[in-house]
């Protein structure tokens, strides 16, 4: 073991070291998703700005891309950060696992350039394998989605492999079934059919079943993982929950599915489902309240990491807000009519995004952090907290900020654009010019600055947390350490 | 069998929507801190979140037209059992799964 707080891979197990390498590709994916949503920004207020150069379509789908695409790199990383303690083996085909982080990566930034390059042209054929998709959010062209299903087919690999020769924990079990779904599902987005409503159906079953499915399991089993090593919660305790948290999510979640099939042309039977199945969704996120608190009365809050112990707790207030309230106002299909595409959704989904996901990523890279510096201190009186605490503030402000701005605007659009207007092109432009909308769009813009000013001391503190500590971290109770080992 | 919301009800559907949801966890919250910190006089107050969330769950209803409906009906039947309900089973989920982890937790005793 390396001295405390120098930065050093010798610290690091073989796939922590491959995790760190996704984290750096997720962060830097998270840099560029904050500046082309800035320059998005800007093109609401200033329409000229960049025309025929940047134009606001592109800009929209790359901050879009590269959130799906850091918070995948990250969720990627945070899984093989787990995988060999979690099995107990080192990682099986861990060279493999080198190769696709560099296909990967190499792939992302072909894909950004050809975006970047070629921004109109044709829609055939040939543009669909080569440049861009059209599918709104997955735009990756069907070269780019192929690769994306191989490296996941190898990520899986890599994961069941390791956990079949090593030990198969209930976190595992659940991870591996879960990377099964993850890599089939993306395949329902490659379909093409020309019956508009078919494509859209199956579209659906990546953004909505990857978001509310797959990746909130995947979440669940990272927190497990990041209670047991934080806060030292009995791994039997964390699992019980983690199978409870799995069945809820996917009781409800799955034909939750149905609040996107309102409006694509699907038969009605659907407003039936999607409503009812809707309403069921927050009840995992009440369920997560009550055992919160049973927990926090148990553990008394006592971390080996503080700031990631802030973030899963920013997590849990996030996914609660941002998917539970901010979903729930405009699920019910009476109201989602006139809400369904406005900048309501954008507001819910800016905080949720932010608040189930990022938040969870972020958390993982402290814990990475901590121990490529030599499992540093990193407990209270901290050197520098200030940083991290500043980031946390500072990107909260800013995501709330934006998400209250964007509901303004969308509660305005859904009365004014298809109320009163009947979601005519006539209404769409009378609810843009409208002052409401308008000054929605100044204050997104401003919050979104606060968010980059978050942004930059977050990637300033996640390059420096430690580097002048040299407590060992702290250590967990005994009691508490038996559920570590 | 779908009466979309009257422009004059929008606020009141996102407002009273938002409610449920608040109340649900404020509802959840307080239940499982008078239980776990042996609060009892928390729990009426856990109760009178839930009377909020019932009274929203019915404000929102007639804003979205959901009493008019037999499927719309049972939409609020169910939210208000099943989030009057979630706490106590997930509370006694908790009280399980922590009693099979340490025994001589007193917080495991079930109440």
């Amino acid at each position: 073991m390396a001295s405390l707080g120098v930065l050093d891979s010798a610290n690091l197990n073989g796939g922590q070291k491959l995790a760190v390498k996704y984290f750096t590709v997720a962060i830097a994916l998270f840099g560029a998703q904050v500046l082309f949503g800035l320059l998005a920004g800007l093109q609401y207020l200033y329409p000229d700005f960049l025309y025929g150069v940047l134009d606001f379509s592109v800009n929209r789908m790359l901050h879009i891309n590269a959130l799906v695409v850091w918070l995948l790199f990250g969720f990627i990383g945070a899984v093989y950060w787990l995988l060999e303690d979690e099995s107990g083996v080192p990682v099986v085909g861990l060279a493999l696992g080198n190769l696709v982080f560099w296909v990967l990566t190499l792939a992302v930034v072909v894909v950004v350039g050809i975006y970047l390059l070629v921004q109109v042209g044709p829609g055939e054929m040939k543009s669909i394998w080569l440049i861009n998709e059209g599918r709104e959010y997955i735009e990756a062209p069907r070269w780019a989605d192929i690769g994306i299903v191989v490296c996941m087919l190898a990520f899986f690999y890599n994961v069941a492999a390791t956990f079949m020769k090593g030990r198969f924990t209930g976190i595992g079990g659940v991870l591996v079934l879960d990377l099964v779904a993850l890599a089939g599902l993306y395949t329902a987005g490659m379909w093409y059919t020309p019956n508009i409503s078919m494509d859209q159906h199956w579209w659906w079953w990546v953004i909505h079943l990857w978001v509310e499915a797959t990746w909130e399991v995947l979440v669940g089993c990272l927190l497990a993982y990041g209670l047991i090593k934080t806060m030292g919660v009995r791994r039997k305790i964390v699992e019980t929950w983690l199978y409870i948290e799995v069945a809820l999510l996917f009781g409800s979640g799955i034909l939750g599915l149905g609040h996107h099939y309102f409006w694509i042309g699907t038969p009605e039977y659907w407003l039936a489902i999607g409503g009812f199945f809707s309403a069921l969704e927050p009840i995992p996120l009440v369920a997560m309240v009550v055992h919160a608190v049973f927990d926090a009365g148990h553990h008394k809050l006592k971390s080996t990491n503080n700031p990631a112990l802030a973030w899963m707790i920013a997590q849990a207030f996030g996914n609660f807000f941002g998917a539970g309230v901010w979903g729930f106002m405009h699920t019910l299909p009476q109201i989602n009519l006139y809400t369904h595409g406005t900048q309501w959704t954008a507001s819910h989904g800016h905080l949720a995004f932010f608040g189930a996901y990022a938040t969870i990523v972020i958390a993982f890279v402290y814990l990475a952090v901590q121990k490529w510096r030599g499992n540093v201190w990193m407990s209270g009186e901290l050197v520098g907290a200030w940083r991290w605490k500043w980031a946390i503030f500072l990107l909260h402000v800013g995501m709330i900020g934006m998400t209250m701005a964007l509901l303004i605007a969308g509660y305005e659009q859904s009365q004014i654009e298809r109320a009163i207007e009947g979601s005519g092109w006539m209404g769409y432009f009378a609810a843009q010019a409208h002052p409401w909308f308008q000054q929605g769009m100044t204050w997104r813009m401003i919050s979104g600055w606060v968010f980059a000013a978050g942004f930059l001391l977050l990637a300033w503190d996640l390059l420096t947390i430690g580097s002048r500590e040299s407590r060992p971290a702290r250590r967990l109770e005994p009691q508490e350490a038996m559920a570590v080992s | 069998m779908l009466q979309p919301v009257e422009l004059a009800n929008f606020f009141t559907v996102f407002f009273s929507a938002a409610l449920v949801i608040l109340c649900g966890a404020l509802y959840a919250l307080l239940f499982a801190w008078s239980r776990v910190s042996r609060r009892p006089w928390l729990m009426p107050w856990a109760y009178a979140a839930y009377a909020g969330l019932a009274a929203s769950v019915i404000v929102l209803g007639r804003a979205a037209n959901l009493f008019d409906g037999g499927l719309w009906t049972i939409v609020i039947a169910l939210m208000l059992v099943g989030y009057l309900l979630a706490p106590h089973g997930v509370w006694h989920l908790c009280v399980g799964t922590h009693a099979q982890g340490d025994g001589k937790d007193p917080l495991s005793q079930p109440r």
